[in-house]
């Protein structure tokens, strides 16, 4: 086996372009800050050897703006359902699951439940082997005997139709 | 949410493509986003989307109809993928004991085409093989085949317990649930993987060709290489490429391809890249801006020589 670089030597020649990354993604002035949150998570990494890798490193900088994403969305919904629930109380707070999120829980489900219903068993069967099951497209497509490309028109479509379910529920 | 559709059908390919383990081009989708900072929070909303979607899924029922019980592998089946290669590998082990039997004269069908000729050749069991121009392939029921000369494009429907074995100058090719390209010029031979694997000469070196993988026979040693897994079978959208082929074997492929007939005595000069075959139709000496050639009338065709 090839003798494997140090992480932190990995990181730190891989540092400009992670920055560049994260900046790319909308990372602003907040970067640098992010690019040490993203060490942090590197650092805590379960196999050091292959998250020296810079592909894993990029998919580690992807997912960190997702999450931060994710949490800034989730911050202003909780702060709105809490202005609309308790008028001028202090912000931060996050509220415990009330019926209100539990609502949209299920009218989420509910959405998605029928975007299934309407892409047919293959679409849903496909998408959920890809995002539940963790399978490549590839492995997809040897599974259930189709072309890849079937594969790949399969599951855009079924994006497809999940984002324009979102946008009926915002 | 309101975005740009052209933006969001873009984030919405970068989600796909970033979601691949081998996922390589964060260079090209840095790109991407840092024309537009509109398109970072995009991406950022359509991943959202999709998750959170996720939620909802990995809670609903799961739907009954399994694909095919042939191919219902029970989950997990990808920890067991090197078994189950083992599997297929052992299997080409038997095929190739037998073989002798299989190319035994009388039971095969030979397909000819012309140069410039292409053919489908469909095959019982619902696979396809293309063939090229100026090619001849022998049959032997849907899974055995042998290319003689030429190129051929192998769509195969996959089955481990008897997979596709073709011969092609020598070697032995065994599909694992493939598209595949193969194409034999002279002792050069050269195999481009599309979807699926192939696993040339299993006897031997045992090389598992992936998706976007090439392996090419010259002087009686293969080398492997990367091929734009989308470009693999080209030759059929009216295409052709090169890669560090001389202007005589550039000519040899023209004359297949076309048709028309080309010639060339310079084996030295190498060239790589890629022509469209209707412009070559139309007028030869398109060749010579393409190529950075020269071409010259003979009396049976065109001549190709270096600048």
């Amino acid at each position: 086996m090839a003798p494997t670089v140090p992480l932190e030597e990995a990181y730190l020649a891989h540092r400009d372009r992670l920055l560049r990354f994260l900046r790319a993604r909308g990372a602003g002035e907040a970067a640098e800050d992010l690019a040490q949150e993203l060490w942090l998570r590197l650092a805590a990494a379960p196999d050091p050897a292959a998250a020296s890798g810079l592909g894993y490193m990029m998919r580690a900088a992807d997912r960190l703006m997702i999450d931060r994403y994710r949490s800034e969305r989730q911050a202003r919904s909780r702060d709105k359902a809490w202005a609309e629930a308790q008028p001028g109380m202090a912000d931060g707070i996050a509220p415990a699951p009330g019926p209100e999120r539990d609502l949209a829980a299920r009218e989420q489900m509910a959405r998605v439940e029928r975007a299934l219903e309407e892409l047919g068993p293959r679409v849903a069967a496909i998408l959920r082997r890809h995002r539940i099951d963790g399978l490549t497209q590839r492995a997809i497509a040897a599974e259930f005997g189709v072309s890849l490309s079937t594969v790949e028109s399969d599951l855009r479509r079924a994006y497809a139709r999940i984002l324009a379910i979102r946008e009926e529920g915002d | 949410m309101t975005t740009d559709q052209p933006i969001r059908d873009a984030a919405l390919t970068w989600a796909m493509a970033t979601r691949a383990p081998d996922f390589a081009d964060w260079d090209g989708f840095a790109l991407w986003l840092e024309a537009d900072p509109a398109r970072a929070a995009t991406y950022d909303a359509v991943q959202y989307a999709l998750e959170e979607a996720d939620a909802a899924l990995a809670v609903l029922p799961e739907p009954e109809p399994a694909p095919d019980p042939a191919n219902d592998n029970p989950p997990g089946w990808l920890a067991a993928r090197r078994t189950w290669l083992g599997g297929a590998i052992a299997a080409s082990l038997v095929v190739a004991l037998t073989s002798v039997l299989w190319f035994a004269p009388g039971g095969e069908t030979l397909y000819r085409t012309a140069p410039g000729e292409t053919r489908l050749i469909a095959l019982a069991d619902g696979s396809t093989v293309e063939l090229a121009g100026g090619s001849t392939l022998a049959l032997e029921g849907a899974r055995a085949a042998r290319l003689e000369q030429g190129q051929a494009l192998f769509t195969i429907r996959h089955d481990a317990a008897d997979p596709f074995v073709l011969e092609a100058g020598g070697e032995r090719l065994v599909d694992a649930g493939t598209v595949f390209d193969v194409r034999l010029a002279g002792e050069t031979l050269d195999v481009a993987v599309a979807e699926g694997a192939v696993i040339v000469d299993p006897r031997g070196e045992a090389i598992r060709l992936d998706p976007g993988e090439r392996a090419v026979r010259a002087d009686g040693r293969f080398r492997l290489a990367e091929v734009d897994a989308a470009a693999v079978g080209e030759w059929r959208r009216g295409r052709i490429s090169f890669d560090t082929a001389s202007l005589a074997e550039i000519a040899a492929e023209l004359t297949r391809a076309t048709g028309t007939r080309f010639s060339s005595s310079d084996t030295a000069t190498r060239l790589s890249g890629s022509i469209a075959l209707d412009a070559v139709r139309a007028d030869p000496q398109a060749l010579e801006p393409l190529l950075g050639v020269r071409i010259t009338r003979s009396d049976d065709g065109w001549v190709i020589a270096a600048r």
